[in-house]
């Protein structure tokens, strides 16, 4: 194990995980590593089958999307005892990044819609924002959560063979360490809920671009939207509330 | 003449895990033999019987339900590991890769569907040794010993698995029927539809046999 992390690119350091890029074997394509490691502070037998629970659990909620048509990356290689997951490279990029918002702390006026390269992908801003409401649509439509819809978990990559009459690029939900199975419609009015904040904090005039993914939403989640809808706006009631006590 | 035995090197596990070669054979015309050998190694004793063990130290697959080098070299890493952490669930590393491979815990399923039979004419071998610098058999070497074993021609991996997957066998296996992606596209099979398919089946049974420890 450690010998497979030596060396490699460090993509990501977060709290909870080291994400990595990999090669499995001399000459392999590389692959993304997600490394949870140990943590200090908790009790070490607590702390290893927690960390097995989440591996195993995120690894279980791609399988379900592979198999409910959500594009997500495949799964390449699962190693509980060390906190491994490892899973197939997406070659695209943040649609956080694609937006132009860039990274964190970056000044607002720098970013604005002038410098989206969605572009280069060969679709509009607008066919962007339909992607990505289509395929969190397809994903509550077989009752996956997300648990943490922003727009640095969603991918945008060129599509390897586009079919005439389909857009040239598509939407990548990734990171689903925080999600779970749930039929009710107040989980997934707070997954989109959560979006809309993170539109919201990242990305100026995000408000037009918002209302588009919820139309795609919409149309993909025919019947189910309804009730959807009416708890959104209950949700965004309570966030209010909240905000201005808080 | 290209290189047909594929070798492949891994540097995170035990030494005498570290070296992988595969081959496929096309046109075989020994399988019944091979797999008579096989059975009759397993109980003979004494120094013979450990000569004919190691001659024929191998993991014999049937090639039809293999998608692709992704998916072999999938089971082949998720055995390599179980073997280096000391978990097989099987008796060696060979027999974990069919093991890993078969969605079901059955020992003798996983056996029975990816382990060679009599009918067998398109073989996929693996062998796991230590690497050439560490005393382990260097490629000609295993590529002889095969031709010794195997009445058939070693053909490239990716263009004979191409030729050879059952894929109506491997969505069986999986129980891939019934998937909602799958069935909508297997519904209007036209020539774009049938390389979707196959596209996303393969998708499927890779990350499946990846997460197989974590399914259970
Ligand atoms: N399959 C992938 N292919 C390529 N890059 C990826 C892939 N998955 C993730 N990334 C990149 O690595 C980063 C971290 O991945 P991910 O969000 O899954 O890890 P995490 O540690 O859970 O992150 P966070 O701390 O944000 O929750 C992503 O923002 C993305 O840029």
């Amino acid at each position: 194990m450690d010998r497979l992390l030596e060396g490699a690119q460090v993509i990501q350091q977060g709290a909870e995980a080291r994400v990595y890029k990999v090669s499995l074997h001399a000459n392999a394509a590389p692959i993304l590593l997600k490394h949870r490691f140990a943590k200090q502070y908790r009790h070490p037998t607590l702390d290893a089958s927690l960390t097995k629970a989440r591996v195993a659990g995120e690894a279980r909620a791609l399988m379900k999307c592979l198999k409910s048509g959500v594009r997500v990356p495949g799964i390449r290689m699962v190693d509980v005892e060390n906190g491994c997951l490892g899973l197939e490279w997406v070659e695209g990029m943040s649609v956080r990044k694609v937006l132009g918002s860039g990274e964190e702390g970056e000044e607002l006026e720098e970013v604005g819609v002038g410098r989206v390269s969605v572009g280069e992908f060969g679709i509009g801003l607008e066919m962007l924002m339909v992607l990505i409401g289509e395929s969190i649509a397809q994903m509550h439509l077989f009752d996956i959560i997300h648990g943490d819809l922003t727009t640095s978990n969603m991918m945008l990559r060129r599509v390897s063979k586009p079919q005439p009459g389909s857009p040239p690029a598509e939407i990548v939900l990734i990171d689903f360490g925080l999600s779970f199975m749930s039929t009710l419609v107040e989980d997934k009015a707070v997954d989109l809920y959560v979006l809309e904040r993170a539109f919201a904090s990242t990305h100026p005039d995000s408000e037009p671009m918002f209302a588009k993914v919820l139309d795609a939403y919409a149309k993909r989640s025919g019947k189910a939207w309804e009730g959807v809808k009416r708890r959104l706006e209950d949700v965004r009631l309570r966030g209010r509330k909240r905000s201005m006590v808080g | 003449m290209p290189v047909l035995l594929e070798h492949l090197w891994y540097a995170n596990v035990r030494t005498d895990l570290q070296t992988v070669y595969i081959a496929l054979f096309a046109n075989v015309a020994n399988a019944a033999a091979i797999r008579n050998r096989i059975v009759a190694a397993a109980s003979l004793r004494g120094e013979e019987g450990e000569r004919e063990r190691n001659e024929i130290n191998f993991a014999f697959l049937d090639a039809r339900p293999i998608t692709s080098r992704l998916h072999i070299s999938t089971a082949i890493y998720q055995a390599l590991v179980a073997a280096d952490q000391g978990s097989l669930r099987t008796k060696t590393v060979h027999s974990e890769i069919l093991w890993t491979l078969n969605p079901s815990n059955n020992i003798s399923e996983s056996i029975k569907r990816f382990g060679i039979s009599s009918t067998s004419t398109s073989l996929l071998v693996v062998h796991v040794c230590s690497p050439v610098n560490a005393g382990g058999p260097a490629p000609a070497e295993v590529a002889q010993r095969l031709r010794f074993i195997i009445r058939g021609d070693m053909v490239d991996l990716d263009a004979g698995l191409e030729r050879v997957t059952d894929w109506d066998l491997v969505k069986k296996y999986y129980k891939l029927q019934t998937d909602p992606v799958i069935s909508a596209l297997s519904a209007k099979p036209d020539r774009s539809n049938r390389e979707k398919e196959r596209e996303l089946v393969n998708e499927l049974v890779v990350s499946a046999v990846a997460m197989k420890c974590v399914m259970s």
